[in-house]
């Protein structure tokens, strides 16, 4: 099973190829399809300032600013401000409550907003009448699983394919998500992983310029997971633009090209993952333990104790590292658990979400 | 909009052929559920059978107005089958579709709202359209002629089922939450089915009266002449239930909710 994802190499790009056998509709979709919407609008008749500017809004799947929503007296989002450029993969994070969910929500149309502007793929998702297009060009994996549990795996994904204007071939989604060999298995018999990558299936079905992605490795087990990142790739390569949330750090780091960090309602973070909250220019930590009889006083670098164990907070660890380590030699004293980091995506998350206050309802409240 | 459209070969199918798309997917759904095909099947079947050995040698009487018991049961099982195969399913099904996020999905894709509702209207009224070939097919057995009156029969089909559509889609509405839906459901349908005399005759005036103003009398009424009598529509008792059915409709329109999560 998932050797489909990990294993079996499914380009993206490939589809047009694949579904030439097997469907017409399908067969001229895929990657190349992506690029003519954006490019084609506002390039033709403007010029100078104007020209620049629409084609500068061109260039951005998505823009927000100062977005707000209020659930009663709860302001769930106050004053977002963020922007996706096309082909882009941008990581939504923070805690539950920090206004992830209903940041999404209002992007994908659901949710009204009390204030701001947001614009996607050119259009506005409050503008009802843009609704249609705007569906026709992204593509959602939701939170909760849900599907008919009578239909078949093949079924499922082909009733969606008919709803789009050009979809994607049903077979070669089908093997992109890793579901080969379950084509005829009704849903109601998949387990919660295999629900889930029928899920990133319906996603994919429409040929989306724009994918949201909500939490969508959660519940896989480790194979599955890089399997999915692999999957996210592949559709970088093919010009997908991706928003995605998640809580798990690791994920993040390996899809994101920039990170948003939300919490309590606004952004208080935003940048590259390897960079965010200056992380990039943050001293590497030198960690080990000492053995018994050995001062602090003694090291060459000055250092803290800390939990047990010596840190060495540095801004040129290559020189502090050879110090240390040649002294350790010289002395014959062993540095056990010798580490050298640099704080973590997690660290940084924690620090800049710590005061954040925890959803007051966690079950039912918008995220 | 069309200039950025231009580089995309429009490929989307009309109207029609997507309403056929639905359809067929629903019967697939529907089918494949044991339930709801036994509850739809099964049950009249074994309904009219009982009707049939208790009373089947019986002539006409006054009691069962002038027709046979079987010409009198056969209409209104037709009638409650109809109500299950629209009302029932429909307000229990997308109490729960909307539970568990299925609405929310099918919102996200560019199905149109009409479509996804006419596709359940076609689908309900083929399962009626089943369930009244088979339980003038049982009636046959025991006796009750077959009607000759088809235009009539189809008109009351179509409207009455399009009339419990609107109102299950209503009540589906109205629920905030799936598991108290069947309950729901059951507790407005079943007192106003017995009075209504879909289980036996009444011969109380007032009641008659009342409930020939509410949805099922009507419609019971409205199958019973081109089923059993061999009359053509019945203009009146199809108002009664268009009207219920525009109710219905009017606040579908205004109170479905595609969303589990209501602001």
């Amino acid at each position: 099973m998932h050797q489909d994802l990990t294993g079996g190499p499914a380009p993206v790009a490939a589809a047009p190829s694949g579904a030439a056998a097997a469907a017409g509709a399908g067969a001229q979709s895929g990657a190349s399809t992506h690029s003519g919407a954006g490019a084609q609008s506002g390039a033709s008749g403007l010029s100078g300032a104007a020209g620049a500017a629409v084609r500068n809004e061109a260039a951005r799947a998505i823009t927000v600013a100062g977005l707000c929503k209020s659930y009663g007296g709860v302001r769930a989002v106050r004053d977002v401000s963020f922007s996706v450029g096309q082909g882009e993969i941008v990581a939504l994070l923070g805690p539950n409550g920090a206004g992830k969910t209903t940041t999404l929500e209002i992007l994908e149309g659901f949710r009204a907003r009390d204030g701001g502007q947001v614009r996607v793929l050119g259009l506005d998702p409050g503008d009802k009448s843009a609704a249609r297009e705007l569906r026709e060009r992204t593509g959602l994996v939701l939170q909760d699983i849900a599907v008919e549990p009578y239909l078949t795996v093949r079924e499922t994904i082909a009733r969606q394919a008919g709803y789009y204007r050009a979809p994607r071939d049903v077979a070669a989604v089908i093997s992109l998500a890793g579901l080969a060999g379950l084509e005829r298995r009704r849903v109601r018999s998949l387990s919660g992983g295999q629900k889930r990558r029928l899920d990133l299936a319906l996603g994919l079905i429409g040929d989306p310029e724009l994918l949201y992605l909500d939490e969508p490795t959660t519940g896989f087990d480790p194979a599955a997971r890089r399997g999915a990142w692999d999957l996210v790739r592949q559709l970088r390569t093919a010009g997908t633009t991706i928003l995605l949330t998640t809580h798990d750090m690791a994920e993040a780091q390996a899809l994101a090209d920039r990170v948003v960090l939300l919490s309590d309602g606004t952004v208080v973070a935003e940048g590259p993952p390897a960079g965010l909250g200056g992380r990039g220019a943050e001293h590497a930590r030198i960690t080990f333990t000492l053995p018994a009889g050995v001062a602090l006083a003694d090291l060459p670098v000055p250092g803290t104790r800390r939990e047990g164990s010596v840190v060495i907070e540095t801004a040129q660890p290559t020189v502090d590292l050879h110090r240390l380590t040649s002294w350790a030699v010289q002395h014959d004293v062993a540095l056990s658990g010798l580490t050298v980091d640099r704080p973590s995506l997690e660290d940084v998350y924690l620090r800049l979400t710590r005061d954040a206050t925890p959803p007051i309802a966690p079950d039912r409240s918008p995220r | 909009m069309t200039a950025v459209l231009a580089g995309r070969a429009p490929r989307r199918r009309n109207n029609l052929a997507l309403v056929i798309h639905q359809v067929k997917y629903e019967q697939l759904s529907f089918w494949r559920n044991p339930q709801s095909a036994i509850f739809t099947f099964v049950f009249p079947v074994v309904f009219v059978a009982i009707m049939g050995a208790l009373f089947g040698r019986l002539g006409k009487s006054s009691y069962f107005g002038g027709l046979t018991a079987l010409q009198y049961y056969v209409p209104t099982i037709a009638a409650l089958c109809v109500l299950g195969s629209c009302y029932g399913q429909l307000a229990v099904g997308l109490a729960a579709r909307r539970q568990n996020g299925i609405l929310k999905r099918v919102r996200a894709t560019p199905l149109p709202a009409w479509g996804y509702f006419t596709g359940l209207l076609a689908h309900c009224i083929l399962d009626s359209l089943a369930d009244i070939v088979l339980i003038v097919g049982v009636g046959r057995l025991y006796g009750v002629p077959f009607p000759s009156q088809w235009p009539a029969i189809a008109l009351t089909l179509v409207l009455g089922a399009a009339s419990f559509c609107a109102l299950g889609v209503a009540v589906a509405s109205l629920i905030a939450n799936a598991e108290a839906a069947p309950a729901v459901t059951q507790l407005v349908l079943f007192p106003l089915l017995f009075l209504s005399g879909t289980y036996m005759p009444i011969s109380s005036p007032l009641i008659d009266r009342v409930t020939g103003w509410l949805p099922i009398r009507p419609f019971n009424e409205a199958l019973t002449g081109p089923l059993s009598r061999h009359a053509g529509a019945d203009w009146r008792h199809l108002a009664v239930l268009a009207a219920w059915g525009a109710i219905g409709a009017i606040v579908a329109v205004r109170r479905f909710r595609w969303d589990p999560r209501p602001e």
